[in-house]
């Protein structure tokens, strides 16, 4: 019984990081209706600044955050501005193949900038437990689940209630108008480009204090957030959040019974039973 | 093949999609070689009624007769090899074939399984483009054509399917008084051919010329019903279009 | 429009191919084996994704059922060749009908991600199957003939081609095309779309299986992560794309132009092939997003004004 609470428990907590991982694919896919295959590449570059920081800089990796962030946000907004804004308003396939071979390129040059070798990111404080009702949680595990998921609200909240968040949202659902209104379409879509790929890089910082990171991560992680935002539904913005915990513990409770080598099985077993019975999502709404 | 009069029977058709009641009870019947109008304001449910006779859509409850037999559970395709053929009022061309190819999909495919033989088909084709005044435009791409063009293509490619019952949902919005005359002309030889026809019209002129009978729907219900002078003429239809007299 | 002409000039062509391992070093047929593999992988791509308008990211799957039908009946089952060969095939049919019915009822993007969804359970299910040799692999039985190898491969891409020439005449063909321009469209007009849609992923998955079970028996070791490679999907539908969805030749030139280029930059740049692949992508996407055979059609006509329409029309 403790053991299932074990399991419960990291599994909640890792879809709390999952949930901020799909986040930034969510927003971009919903916004400007773009199919990012690049975004783990993207987690892969915010895991390796946050590493340089850490290791070189000694700036605590979660204070190094917001840095990471930054940088991202940059590579985002340049890659909207100068490739992406180029077949935007192609067929939606294009921005499939460009995102890739913008992946192939970003791993490619990680590789060759990073070399293969497995890094982690470790704290001070990366050992330390505190226990909870017979259960053991890993302090950083904790501190990334509180950042992951504080994250998302915060994000849910600048989109409803800003103005620049209800531009996004407006460009979201009608360009046309939302130039009338006085949104420069070629800014808010590269914005919003940048800001899914701070959120990528954040992802990035935190999955690099709970797991080993080399340049080719991106991949997998990519097709789990996908999992994840379908499976949570795209027009729910806290649907990550559900399609987040759901993938989480489905993860625990597989490697619990099954073995961790079903994990990946189990995941997109999930997503595909959901394609198959609810495509719009967990939370996404039935129209 | 039953001894029924009326090559099309619907019988209390309802279509509830989660709140909403697009149509409500909805019962008429069309017979063979008849030509039936079929009138109402926008957003009345003239589109919803004819989805469910062709099969893009399923009705929430009643049936559906083509032939004396009941349709409701046959897929679209079924139907067509039927012999249930319609226009839509949002076209739907394939817009990366040619026209030629786009109406020989109709020969093809259409009615009793459509032709096996590719020639034959394309000769049914052409015979069905030239029929509606496409016969010029055969090689050009679907989505080179114009406004008035793509409508003619999609009463080609419903002809090509050589359908017993046709289904014209609003063939001719957007075309002039000449082009009206055409389309209305050629409907005509159409039910020449033995062809019954159910025409869905704003135009009334389309209405006066060609439908012998016509119904009207009022917010999803059938309102009036009869020969076609009458209706038009009743305070009833002339109310649901243009509101109560003050 | 392939006239006779063309037609001529294809049989040379698979002639000159055909007597390769004759003027050509072992370097060059093995170069070759992968080349042809990979053109008929795009060119069952084309079936599905080119002239159905599906996009599937998953025929590696079939590529894989394959390869395992011919590693498990020739490693376990102590089966000929041959026989492995219609064993994969078979798994590899009988998938794709199955999954087939299930995910081809979603559409675009979603059909795409479901189907990745499946290679990378394929993976996973395969990584656990003992008689598949788990993560471990197999080792199949040593075959020391390229030229057998070489030989096999071209006649499964001229099969694979003859087969989507024979498509783009037919009634078949034409109802999958019409699925493709406007499945709804297709179907008032008496189109069996689920039927259509599910033999198109049949003979897709065909070819796909073939495919990978030659390549089993070329490599003679195989294990899921290798077999079941996910980036083989973008493989061939990068090729097929460049080359030209929806048209006869195109798959096989895009893989053969792709190949050479990249490797001969392998040559040339070592470590710069790898990146190769996706600087080509993004450029291609941009300024030829329809493909070779697009181009070669209009350019002639257009010029260099080509390029610039192509980025005017889909530029934000």
């Amino acid at each position: 019984m403790s053991l299932l609470a074990q399991v419960l428990v990291s599994g909640v907590l890792l879809g709390g990081l999952y949930a901020l991982m799909a986040l930034g694919l969510a927003l971009v896919w919903g916004v400007l209706n773009i199919v990012n295959l690049s975004h783990g590449a993207l987690i892969m570059l915010g895991a390796y600044v946050t590493y340089f920081l850490f290791t070189g800089a000694h700036i605590d990796p979660f204070v190094a955050l917001p840095i990471t962030a930054v940088v991202l946000f940059v590579v985002g907004y340049v890659i909207e501005r100068g490739i992406l804004n180029y077949v935007i308003r192609g067929p939606m396939f294009n921005t499939l193949l460009i995102t890739f071979g913008i992946e192939v390129v970003l791993t490619y040059l990680a590789q060759l900038a990073f070399s293969a070798d497995f890094r982690a990111i470790n704290p001070s404080y990366a050992g330390s437990n505190f226990a909870l009702a017979g259960v053991t949680i890993p302090l950083v595990q904790v501190a990334v689940f509180a950042v992951a998921i504080g994250l998302t609200i915060a994000m849910w909240l600048f989109l409803l209630h800003t103005r620049i968040g209800r531009g996004i949202r407006a460009s979201a659902q009608n360009l046309v108008a939302a130039r009338l209104y006085g949104v420069d379409p070629k800014r808010i879509y590269a914005l919003t480009f940048g800001i899914g790929a701070a959120l990528a890089g954040v992802t990035g910082g935190l999955y690099g204090t709970v797991s080993q990171i080399n340049p080719y991560i991106g991949g997998p992680l990519t097709a789990k957030s996908f999992a994840i935002a379908i499976i949570g539904g795209l027009d729910n913005p806290l649907g990550v959040i559900a399609g987040g915990l759901v993938l989480g513990l489905v993860e625990a409770l597989t490697a619990l019974y099954f073995g961790s080598t079903y994990r990946d099985v189990a995941s997109f077993g999930v997503l595909l039973l959901v394609l198959i019975l609810r495509p719009k999502g967990l939370l996404g709404r039935t129209t | 093949m039953s001894a029924s009069p009326n090559i099309l029977d619907v019988r209390n058709a309802t279509k509830r999609f989660h709140g909403l009641v697009a149509v409500r009870d909805v019962s008429f019947h069309l017979g063979r070689g008849e030509i039936l109008g079929l009138i109402g304001p926008n957003g009345a449910g003239k589109t919803t009624l004819v989805g469910m006779v062709n099969g893009t859509l399923a009705p929430t409850s009643g049936d559906i007769l083509f032939d004396g037999a009941s349709v409701r559970s046959l897929p679209a395709f079924r139907r067509a090899h039927l012999g249930i053929g319609r226009t839509f009022q949002v076209m739907k061309p394939f817009p990366g074939m040619s026209v030629l190819e786009n109406a020989s999909i109709g020969a093809l495919f259409g009615a009793k399984g459509g032709e096996r033989n590719l020639r034959k088909a394309r000769e049914q084709a052409r015979e069905s483009l030239q029929f509606v005044g496409l016969g010029r435009r055969i090689g050009q791409r679907a989505d080179a054509l114009g406004g008035p063009d793509r409508k003619r293509l999609e009463l080609a490619k419903a002809l090509a399917m050589q359908p017993r019952l046709l289904l014209l949902d609003e063939v001719m919005a957007g075309l002039n008084h000449v082009e009206i005359e055409e389309v209305i002309e050629d409907i005509r030889k159409v039910r020449e051919r033995g062809i019954s026809i159910l025409v869905i019209e704003h135009v009334m002129k389309a209405i006066t010329s060609l439908a012998d009978r016509t119904f009207v729907l009022h917010h999803g219900e059938k309102i009036v019903e009869g020969p076609t002078d009458e209706v038009l003429r009743d305070p009833r239809v002339v109310e649901a279009y243009l509101g109560k007299k003050r | 429009m392939k006239t006779k002409a063309g037609i001529v000039v294809c049989a040379i062509v698979v002639a000159v191919l055909a007597a390769l391992p004759w003027y050509g070093n072992s370097v060059m047929v093995q170069f070759g084996i992968s080349v042809l593999l990979l053109a008929t992988l795009a060119q069952g791509w084309n079936i599905i994704g080119g002239y159905t308008g599906y996009a599937s990211f998953g025929n590696s799957v079939f590529y894989g059922l394959g390869a395992y039908g011919v590693a498990i009946a020739m490693v376990q089952l102590k089966l000929p060749f041959w026989v492995g060969m219609l064993l994969g095939l078979g798994l590899a049919v009988v998938f794709a009908a199955l999954l087939g019915l299930a995910v081809l009822r979603l559409r675009g993007h979603y059909f795409a991600i479901a189907t990745l969804g499946l290679a990378f359970i394929m993976t996973a299910i395969v990584s656990n199957l003992e008689i598949a040799g788990r993560n471990i692999g197999l080792v199949l039985p040593l075959l020391k003939s390229d030229l057998l190898f070489y030989e096999l491969a071209l006649a499964l891409l001229v099969l694979a081609t003859l087969t989507v020439f024979w498509l783009s005449r037919s009634r078949f063909g034409l109802g999958l095309i019409a699925i493709r321009e406007n499945e709804e469209g297709a179907a008032v007009m008496g189109v069996n779309t689920t039927l259509y849609k599910v033999l198109a992923f049949m003979l897709s998955a065909a070819f796909s299986g073939l495919a990978g079970g030659i390549y089993a028996y070329y490599i003679t070791f195989i294990d899921p992560v290798g077999v079941f490679d996910v980036a083989l999907n973008v493989k061939m539908i990068i090729m097929a794309v460049f080359g030209g969805p929806g048209s006869v030749l195109g798959p096989v030139v895009g893989a053969f132009v792709l190949s050479t280029i990249s490797e001969v930059l392998a040559t040339k740049v070592t470590s710069f092939a790898s990146m190769f692949f996706g600087v080509v992508i993004v450029i291609a996407v941009v300024f030829m997003p329809r493909g070779l055979a697009d181009f070669a059609e209009r350019f002639r006509r257009l010029r260099l004004r080509y390029f610039a329409e192509n980025v005017r029309a889909h530029r934000l």
